[in-house]
């Protein structure tokens, strides 16, 4: 009969554990997560920090806030019907786990049953050969249960992980595909919260809702009917406490989705709280207002704690409360049943049947709350996730293939007019040419707009007028692929990937052989500082490159663009300062690159500019002057000012 | 030193819910040993032919009142265990950002604000865990296995007790074991995971390198494979998770399985009555349960003394910059002149508020406002190379010092030192004549009205962000932002000063935030008032206006301004040019324009700049 208690009791406890598992699983993936953060670059900016922090616990404000609204739309059928279609795929492995629950299900039904009829049959009886067969049936049943239940589970999680997975990757994939501008609205930090944690947590919703539930109903419904099999006024005065269960089941579901939710959201403001004051603490501390900075922290924290014991109130009640009912049940079973026994209308092996059914019914009961955060949190991952696969990907309607033999690199900016927003026009009616093999530099004041030339010409960014002509095709017409396969691109801020140095020059790109990295590298002066690397070649690239001067990284991308051999060259050069001997390096290099190919550079240094064919000048967006060094010069024009601004320094402090 | 030293004095002011929720507690776990008997007794007296209706009524009634008993005090314990811990929470976390507080700006520069978060959310919850949850189980998990074992003894003898607790010994086992081996494969799931999130941060971060090489596909190909890679890992996780659940089933069934056979066989043989072949049952159900736990139990301990470990690591940081003892200001943390007893009465009542982290000290003196740095040198810690070198300066009251140089040459050092954001060594910086280290650091703050490079807005109201809880007035506000030409625009918000600003909110422009940094620095009217560059996102004709209004300010304070523009430091009653930490050349615009060193040469580009500025 302890069985009773047994279950219910199993159930309260192990489920606040299996909650707060699946809360810690997640937790301390993202501790870990920031802890290996540590290893991996303790130098790293201070925005980057930013995206960092916030990502520990996936918990922006925002989205949580999102969750919120979602709620009030509660289940959302478009969101679920779309999460299964990913599921579709694995409709067998489902079908193999329900197959597999029906049976372990069946196999948990039964054992009460035998039990009554064991009591009944053959110990009341004294029957010790029939009790020693029904112990091996016990056996068998036992280890059939654990296989089904051991596949079922696995089987599951197979198709649960490997939807997962799927999920990821076409999320993944698709954010390949997305605009640029998509990336600088959207924080790194986020974005990436997006294909780790949210799709993580769609795991649940496949794996512990989606069959459990199931599992759930056909676990009631099957008690239910043995239960009237068995002995139909019983089973009604069984049922009685049901109606009061039901009642309170909604009652506290609303009650605990909200305090739940609560605590959710308060955890969040702490989180941005520390963050914030974190990040404030020298203004803080600069204008002595610990005391009120702390006061403000505090009162987070006692909203947290607030809400935490709202939940363990609410909690608390719930289920202790359930629990008893189930007791109640137990109470009146032995009070109607024992009469019937007494009455001999019922054999104590029934009653004890029933008493074990009873724990099942009102096992499922407790789970549900759970169930429903479970789905909950599901349903606003997946709908952040679906609009990201809803944005639409970059435009690329070319048709134009181009060819290696026949592309010559011939490039036209006409009457080119862009802006990154609405009408905050960056250039303004720009044109300009540049015959194949020249080369031409850019130059301008900070904020003229040079940087988006090269934005432009390989299409991450779209203009919004005028066109962009290579070898007088638009290059709108051309595919996206060939395009920026044939434009090589150096960007001041050098971007290096964790691994090896070799891989950074060239990329995922297995056809060029560590012999042409090699040649490559030498070609462009990389070589001399290579080989004085750890490693050389095979060196590892450390927190992002920062173990390597400016310079250094500037020759390694121009190792990277001209392993690519592309047609078209467009660099922006680096601004920072450099020390001589790699400045020698880099012009000598610079050269050598822009020989025989077309240039566009944004320049910076004079002998840059001195060697290009022609120079344009950007002010606010426009084309204000060009035409070589000398006659700009002569001009006396802005060139000449900007010329003695930012460029006369320069030589004088390499002379 | 022990673990916990910085938890103990709260565990101990919650020692009495402590107490109470243990005593609960064991009520539910007796009132849970009671239940069995009861249902044994029944079933005896049942089969003995003595039981009558009013019996069976009485056995009802008792269940009922057993099961309100459990309902109520299962009811009480959590409250009281786990509202301790969550106080105990609240508490520590304050004091973990009470002492954040203390730290000097060096201590923020050098650890990420990423960890120091998860060393406040993940870390105090694990610790949460352990001091609620933790106790909770560990008492059930000492407690009814003790309790049921001796019931069962006494209820059926030692051979079937014997014979049913085997298979849970090989539970316990089983369970230890497959948390041994979960370790492992959880470090690995955690690797693949954090690999997985690498690979994507990675990804974003360079997608102009990948679109503009073409790698998308490549790209792709790429995440595929950590994306495999985290799949499997997870999978081996389901894979023992799918072993262990039925396994602890199938074991503790198997007691169950024993329990009937082998003790059916005992009523068969009438050395056992069918009432204690039932209670025997019950008393095995209530084993499983801590049984299964013992390895989770362990493991809660584990992780939040790891946690603990962590942040006491934090905790044990000293504050770099705090008021001296013995300083001419009177002045100590819990206010002058009070007894030793009453601070510790004191600090017990904070204790259990939760807000002992507050400083508490009132100005007791004015600071006029003269600077004065004597052959100052700095180095950061944990550096070789001074920032700054031999810097000897003297600002009197009243004066403005501009400061001028290339960007890394220690301006915003400095700069830093006057409000010690920065340890200063002692007698190379005085105010007033007094050493700044002698200065109580409320004083010293409160009478410098700073306004740094980078501004930082919290998520508030932009009156808020401007009065920055000083409570001023709203005359005062007004005013402020005046000076800071931001109140027009204020105005134009839908909540005018009560609009909130930041993520929440409206979005600032980085000239406006400048301004909210200006407004909140005047405010107030400091003795001195230091400018770090603070009008470079702004337009030359704003800051030109505000430059106007701020030196009518700058005339009657000591004024402090770095600036790479002429037009903001040309008035200065001295300009100093800073290169490399040391000071190159000083004297006043005119002196300084006639040296023609550096100042004379960004004087001649900035008119130059100007110049292709206004061309249009």
């Amino acid at each position: 009969m302890g069985k009773n208690n047994r279950h219910v009791n199993i159930n309260t406890e192990q489920e606040s554990k299996e909650r707060q598992g699946v809360d810690n699983r997640s937790k301390e993936r993202q501790g870990v997560d920031s802890r290996s953060n540590e290893n991996q670059g303790k130098e790293q900016q201070g925005k980057r920090q930013q995206n960092d922090s916030q990502e520990i616990n996936s918990l922006y404000e925002s989205d949580v806030l999102q969750e919120e609204e979602l709620e009030l739309k509660a289940y959302d059928s478009r969101l679920m019907k779309r999460l299964l279609t990913f599921a579709a795929r694995y409709w067998f492995f489902f079908l193999i786990a329900v197959l597999l629950l029906f049976a372990s299900t069946a196999v948990d039904l039964i054992r009460p049953y035998l039990m009554g009829i064991t009591i009944d049959d053959y110990i009341k009886a004294g029957d010790s050969a029939s009790l020693n067969r029904m112990g091996i049936y016990f056996l068998i049943l036992l280890v059939a249960g654990f296989l089904f239940n051991l596949l079922q589970i696995y089987v599951l999680s197979y198709a649960g992980q490997s939807i997962i997975y799927n999920i990821r990757q076409k999320l993944f994939s698709h954010m390949q595909k997305l605009p640029l501008s998509y990336f600088d609205k959207n924080p790194i930090g986020r974005l990436v919260t997006r294909v780790t944690n949210d799709t993580e947590t769609l795991n649940d919703m496949y794996t512990n809702v989606l069959v459990t539930l199931l599992k759930d109903f056909v676990l009631l419904a099957g008690t239910v009917v043995i239960m009237f099999r068995l002995n139909v006024s019983l089973t009604l005065v069984a049922l009685a406490v049901m109606p009061i269960v039901v009642i309170l089941t909604i009652f506290f579901r609303v009650k605990i989705r909200k305090v739940y939710r609560n605590v959710r959201i308060a955890l969040a403001r702490i989180n941005s709280a520390i963050s914030e004051n974190i990040s404030g603490m020298r203004v803080i501390q600069m204008f002595s207002r610990e005391n009120q900075s702390f006061d403000r922290f505090n009162e987070t924290g006692e909203e947290y704690k607030k809400a935490v014991m709202n939940e363990v109130v609410t909690f608390g009640l719930f289920r202790p409360v359930i629990e008893m009912l189930s007791s109640f049940s137990l109470a009146l079973l032995i009070w109607f049943g024992g009469v019937k026994v007494l009455d001999g209308a019922l054999t104590f092996g029934i009653l004890y049947s029933f008493i074990n059914y009873i724990s099942m019914l009102f096992q499922p009961i407790n789970d549900l709350a759970e169930k429903y955060n479970i789905l909950q949190a599901s349903m606003a991952a997946s709908e952040r996730i679906f609009m990201i696969l809803d944005t639409p990907e970059e435009e690329d309607d070319g048709t134009v293939h181009l060819e290696d033999d026949t592309l010559k690199g011939d490039i036209e900016f006409k009457n080119v007019w862009f802006a990154y927003n609405n009408e905050d026009w960056v250039l303004r009616d720009v044109s300009f040419k540049v015959p194949a093999g020249q080369t031409v530099a850019i130059v301008g004041a900070t904020g003229a707009g040079k940087t988006s030339i090269i934005n432009l010409l390989s299409r991450l960014y779209e203009i919004q007028n005028g066109e962009i002509l290579i070898d007088g095709i638009n290059i709108r017409d051309i595919y996206k692929d060939d395009l920026r396969r044939y434009i090589g691109v150096v960007l001041q801020d050098v971007f290096l990937f964790s691994g090896k140095l070799k891989d950074n020059i060239r990329l995922n790109e297995e056809g060029i052989s560590d012999e042409q990295i090699k040649a490559v590298a030498e070609y462009v002066n990389a070589d001399g500082f290579i080989n004085n690397l750890h490693g050389g070649y095979e060196a590892e690239v450390m927190e992002r490159g920062s173990t390597l001067s400016s310079g250094q990284r500037q020759l390694l991308a121009f190792a990277r663009a001209l392993a690519f051999n592309p047609a078209i060259l467009v660099l922006d050069e680096a601004t920072s300062n450099i020390d001589t001997e790699t400045e020698l390096l880099i012009q000598d290099a610079l050269h050598k690159l822009t020989k025989n190919r077309t240039t566009i550079v944004i320049a910076h240094r004079l002998s840059t500019i001195q060697h290009a064919d022609n120079i344009i000048l950007l002010h606010k967006g426009k084309v204000r002057e060009s035409g070589n060094h000398q006659e700009l010069l002569a001009k006396k024009g802005m060139y000449h000012s900007l010329y003695l601004l930012q460029y006369q320094k320069d030589e004088s402090n390499h002379k | 030193m022990s673990a916990f030293r910085y938890i103990r004095d709260l565990l101990l002011w919650h020692k009495y819910r402590y107490v109470l929720g243990v005593i609960f507690l064991l009520c539910v776990d007796i009132l849970q040993l009671v239940m069995p008997k009861i249902l044994g007794n029944a079933t005896d007296s049942l089969e003995g032919g003595t039981l009558t209706r009013a019996k069976l009524a009485e056995f009802a009634v008792i269940i009922a009142l057993i099961a309100i008993g459990i309902a109520t005090f299962r009811f009480l314990f959590r409250y009281a265990l786990y509202g301790a811990s969550r106080s105990i929470e609240l508490s520590f976390r304050n004091r973990f950002y009470a002492h954040l507080q203390r730290l000097s700006s060096n201590y923020f520069n050098t650890h990420k604000t990423g960890d120091l978060m998860a060393h406040a959310t993940n870390d105090m919850n694990n610790v949460t865990m352990a001091t609620g949850q933790g106790v909770i189980f560990a008492i059930d998990c000492l407690m009814i296995p003790i309790a049921a074992l001796i019931m069962m003894l006494i209820t059926a003898g030692w051979r079937l007790t014997a014979a049913c607790f085997a298979p849970l010994l090989l539970l316990a086992i089983t369970v230890l074991f497959f948390m041994k081996i979960m370790e492992s494969t959880v470090t690995k799931q955690q690797e693949a995971f954090s690999n997985l999130t690498e690979t994507a941060r990675e990804n974003f971060s360079g997608i102009r390198v990948v679109k503009s090489f073409v790698q998308e596909q490549k790209e792709i190909e790429k995440f595929r494979a950590v994306n495999k890679i985290n799949k499997e890992a997870n999978l081996r996780f389901t894979r023992l998770m799918s072993m262990m659940f039925p396994s602890v089933m199938l074991i503790s069934s198997l007691s169950f399985i024993i329990a009937l056979w082998y003790g059916g066989i005992m009523v068969i043989e009438g050395s056992l009555t069918l009432g204690d072949f039932v209670a025997f049952n019950s008393y095995l159900g209530l084993l499983i349960w801590p049984i299964t736990a013992l390895g989770w139990v362990a493991n809660i301990f584990q992780r939040g003394s790891v946690s603990l470990e962590r942040i006491n690591k934090i905790m044990d940081e000293r504050p770099e910059i705090s008021d001296r003892k013995s300083s001419n200001y009177q002045a100590d943390e819990f206010g002058p002149n009070k007894s030793a007893a009453y601070n510790e009465k004191r600090i017990e009542s904070k204790i259990g508020a939760g807000i002992e982290g507050r400083i508490e000290s009132p100005a007791t003196s004015k600071i006029l406002g003269r600077i004065e740095f004597r052959n100052l040198s700095f180095t950061y810690p944990g550096s070789a190379n001074p920032v700054l070198k031999n810097i000897s300066i003297t600002v009197e009251s009243g004066k403005t010092l501009a400061i001028v140089g290339r960007t890394g040459t220690g301006k915003t050092t400095l700069i830093n030192l006057i409000p010690r954001l920065l340890s200063v060594p002692a007698g190379t910086l005085l105010i007033d004549g007094t050493d700044i280290n002698d200065i109580p650091l409320s004083l010293l703050r409160g009478s410098i009205g700073c306004v740094p490079q980078d501004t930082f807005l919290f998520s508030d109201t932009i009156g808020n962000n401007i009065d920055f809880y000083r409570d001023f007035s709203m005359d005062e506000v007004e005013n402020a932002s005046r000076i800071a030409r931001l109140y027009d625009n204020i105005m134009e918000f839908p909540g005018q000063f009560d609009t909130i600003v930041g993520e929440r909110g409206v979005t600032l422009s980085g000239g406006q935030k400048q301004r909210v940094a200006i407004a909140r620095a005047v405010l107030g009217s400091p003795s001195i008032l230091i400018l770090d560059d603070c009008l470079s996102a702004v337009d030359a004709k704003t800051e030109e206006s505000i430059l106007g209004d701020l030196k009518k300010l700058m005339k009657q304070r000591t004024s402090i301004i770095v600036s790479h523009r002429i037009s903001a430091v040309k008035d200065a009653d001295e300009i100093i040019v800073l290169d490399d930490g040391q000071i190159i050349e000083r004297g006043t615009h005119t002196s300084l324009l006639e040296l023609g060193g550096y100042y004379h040469s960004l004087h001649t580009r900035q008119l130059l700049a100007d110049e292709i500025e206004r061309a249009d």
